[in-house]
């Protein structure tokens, strides 16, 4: 599991690769620690190497959302693998995330 | 039985040990005896010839001087006859006698019919001559001038100390001299004195403390070491005043009888010898005494050296003796004891014997498995097993070899069976089973034995094996495609280390496919020459589509025929199962036995992709199982056991033709995660709880989640996924 955080005009943009399941997830939330720090700008979270995501991985995403949410950000979920996108619908995520396809 | 004859033969050497001291001790004391009387004899001897030898020289001597005095004289009588009428030549006489006789000191003619007596004596050097014709010594009734004339021959008179001359002890020989018609006409005398007799005696030196005694004819006594008796005493006096005087008397009588002889007598407790023998002529005796001791000192303080040195050697000899049959009495108890050792030795196979299944075929009403299993026991009692039973439709196997030989070995191997038994009865993973064995051997193994172990359990429904392998060797796989090793992980023998981690491994049985399970007897039994049987032998040995006692038959035949008669040194153990259900069923199991760590998570994934893939699933729906199990099992790693201890969690994947079931179990707090409240979806993010998605999932992903609480202490949680 890799995680790049870059930033660009006021845009976070951080790049997941890999598996994001239990046994990392604590690690994964450790490194995603500055786009909750950011949490007034524009937050990306590229998952177009997401391969898979476990309920501690959606577990962090929404931590990042609701950070967001109190602070007056914005959380964008960028090209998510249909299965990952099936896990977002199955679990109403995909009211809660705005979903960008590149 | 034995004891009794192992007794009787301590007591047969004790006797023998006995007669030994006994002939030894009198031996010993025969010829110590022996020597006693004969150095004793040799000492008395020596002590007679000794003491006649000097009594004989002291004898010459006075009869020398004897001699010397009575030829004096006698030369000179006829001068005195000649002169008999002429008193004055008479002194002439005497002193030319004594001038020329050293040993005579006087000399007178004492005329018979006149007073007329010429006394010559020697006094400083110079001849005096005076008169005994005095009126108060009145010569003619002094025992020197009657006696001789009473005898009508020499007589010597009995010793007296002469006052006048000098305090001398004297002795007077004197001789009737007769005048030319025959008539006694006068005595000739001469005085002798004594003094060199005193010498001559008191030299007389036989041993230290003897001394000698010489004794005139009435008894006087003449010299002795005792001054104070000498001329004064009688040795009836001494005898009249001892104790015993009846004794001395009759000494006394016999030394003055004039022979010669000798005798016993104790004084003052001690014994002493007396040698005694008479002086010619004058009628002295003379007697040497010598004390017992004298003699016999030295022999008797041998003879008490030798005694208590023969007492020190018999006492040796009897510890000795005792030592040799306490030393065969042990000897007899270790051969006892072997006796012992190796019934008991005997007993201890019969229970290891009676242990594992004996009775071939064990199923003949089940057609769906064929085995059989052999042991060939080598000499000593060993510590192979072999054990098997089936429970709910599956057959649950195990064989093993315990390191080292003898009671140990089977003791071991004895609590290896029993633990198999009790572990197996609740258990289905061989995995846990050798874990649980291992744990519970590890603890109690203070001797550092070891077991080599292979466990398996066979689904005789669909042939599928499960097998948990602990350092033995690969069983075979026999079948008609080839024979093959099944593929084992070595891992660890039971009993090195406890919390060990196993791995369980699986794979299915085809119908006719036979597992050959050994121990190391086989492979490694030798021929002779010391070669092995090895491996490449037994394989070509192993026969696919043969039953399975014909199959133990050939191995058991060829490593005897290989063995050509060479000891075997270790038990050979066989265990052939064969697996004949053609009617299996289609369905599939596979089975994952995690630690509760986090960090295995991974492990769980790459068995959902196997078995996904075994029931050809496509990606989205494996996910969808992934995300499922991930968020049961990683529930179970997190919660199900208090913090830092170790525990497991098993997942069994069962895959059917229209549906998969995951069984979920682990031994820890009892958890419903289905009582869990339903996580609400549709709220927004501010009111959307960060936790309850895993239950959700699993509940959304699978089609049916049902938890129980097994009887022995297990949370199970089935999930079923319908498929199509």
């Amino acid at each position: 599991m890799e995680v790049k955080i870059t930033e660009k005009d006021n845009v976070m943009i951080a790049a997941l690769a890999g598996r994001l399941d239990t046994a990392v997830s604590q690690e994964v939330a450790t490194a995603l620690q500055p786009l909750i720090d950011n949490a007034d700008k524009t937050l990306v979270l590229d998952c177009k190497d997401l391969a898979y995501i476990s309920s501690s991985g959606l577990r962090i995403f929404l931590t990042i959302r609701k950070a967001a949410a109190a602070k007056g950000g914005k959380v964008i979920v960028r090209d998510i693998t249909p299965e990952i996108r099936q896990v977002f619908m199955m679990t109403g995520f995909l009211n809660l995330f705005e979903i960008q396809e590149s | 039985m034995a004891k009794r004859e192992l007794d009787s033969v301590t007591r047969k050497t004790a006797r023998q040990g006995l007669l030994i001291v006994i002939v030894a001790v009198i031996t010993l004391e025969a010829t110590a005896v022996l020597q006693y009387f004969y150095s004793r004899h040799i000492l008395s001897e020596e002590a007679t010839r000794r003491a006649e030898g000097q009594l004989a020289a002291t004898e010459l001597h006075i009869a020398n001087v004897v001699d010397q005095v009575e030829t004096a004289v006698h030369n000179s009588i006829w001068s005195v006859q000649q002169q008999i009428n002429r008193p004055d030549s008479l002194a002439a006489i005497t002193v030319r006698l004594v001038g020329n006789n050293p040993v005579i000191c006087g000399s007178t003619v004492a005329l018979v019919e006149k007073d007329l007596s010429p006394y010559s004596y020697e006094q400083g050097g110079e001849i005096l001559t005076s008169s005994l014709a005095t009126e108060e010594y009145d010569y003619k009734h002094q025992e020197w001038f009657v006696k001789p004339l009473e005898l009508r021959g020499g007589y010597w008179s009995e010793p007296y100390y002469d006052e006048g001359g000098g305090n001398m002890l004297m002795t007077t020989y004197s001789i009737p001299v007769t005048d030319k018609k025959g008539r006694v006409a006068a005595v000739f005398t001469a005085d002798v004195s004594l003094d060199w007799l005193t010498e001559l005696v008191g030299s007389v030196q036989v041993y230290p403390s003897a001394f000698s005694m010489v004794v005139s004819r009435s008894g006087q006594i003449m010299v002795c070491p005792a001054e104070t008796l000498v001329m004064r005493h009688t040795v009836h006096d001494l005898a009249a005043s001892s104790s015993d005087s009846s004794t001395f008397n009759s000494i006394n009588r016999s030394m003055l009888s004039g022979h010669a002889g000798n005798t016993t007598f104790k004084y003052e407790g001690k014994v002493h010898y007396m040698f005694f023998d008479s002086v010619e002529r004058t009628g002295w005796a003379m007697s040497i005494v010598i004390p017992h001791n004298e003699i016999y000192g030295n022999i008797e303080r041998l003879g008490k050296i030798v005694s208590v040195l023969m007492l020190l050697g018999i006492a040796m000899i009897i510890l000795i003796l005792y030592h040799t049959i306490k030393n065969q009495h042990n000897l007899n108890q270790i051969e006892e004891n072997k006796h012992k050792m190796e019934g008991e030795l005997k007993v201890a196979r019969g229970i290891q014997m009676s242990m594992i299944p004996k009775i071939f075929p064990p199923y003949p009403e089940r057609g769906d498995v064929d085995m059989f299993a052999a042991v060939v026991p080598a000499k000593e009692v060993g510590g192979d097993l072999y054990d098997f039973y089936i429970r709910d439709e599956k057959l649950f196997f195990c064989i093993g070899d315990v390191s080292g030989k003898g009671v140990p070995a089977s003791l071991v191997m004895a609590v290896s069976r029993s633990l198999f038994r009790t572990v197996s009865a609740h258990e289905m993973s061989p995995q846990r089973i050798v874990t649980a064995m291992n744990d519970s051997m590890s603890d109690m193994n203070e001797s550092n034995m070891f077991v080599t172990f292979f466990c398996g359990v066979l689904d005789l429904q669909n042939g599928h094996l499960r097998y948990c392998n602990a350092g033995h060797n690969a069983p075979v796989l026999v079948q008609e495609s080839g024979n093959k090793e099944l593929t084992v992980v070595p891992n660890l023998p039971l009993g090195i280390m406890p919390g060990m981690y196993f791995t369980e491994q699986e794979t299915d049985l085809e119908c006719g496919t036979g597992l050959f399970l050994y121990t190391d007897g086989l492979n490694e039994a030798e021929n002779p020459v010391h070669e092995l049987f090895g491996d490449a032998r037994m394989m070509k040995t192993l026969k696919a589509g043969v039953e399975s006692r014909v199959l133990i038959d050939t191995v058991r035949e060829a490593v005897h025929t290989f063995a050509d008669g060479a000891p075997q040194s270790d038990d050979l153990t066989m265990l052939y199962i064969r697996f004949m259900n053609s009617m299996k069923s289609e369905e599939m199991e596979r089975h994952l036995i995690l630690h509760n760590d986090i960090q295995q998570i991974p492990q769980l994934a790459e068995f959902v992709e196997a078995v996904a893939d075994l029931a050809h699933l496509d990606v989205g729906l494996t996910m969808s199982l992934n995300l499922a199990l991930e968020e049961a099992v990683s529930n179970v790693i997190m919660y199900a056991y208090p913090k830092g201890s170790d525990g497991l969690v098993e997942l069994e994947a069962i895959i059917r033709k229209d549906s998969m079931q995951f069984i979920l179990s682990d031994n820890g707090t009892p958890f419903d995660p289905t009582a869990a409240p339903e996580a609400d979806i549709t709220l927004d993010v501010e009111d959307r709880p960060i936790g309850g998605l895993g239950i959700f999932l699993v509940r959304n992903i699978m089609d049916e989640v049902k938890y129980t609480r097994s009887d022995d202490g297990k949370n199970i949680l089935s999930m079923i996924k319908k498929l199509n």
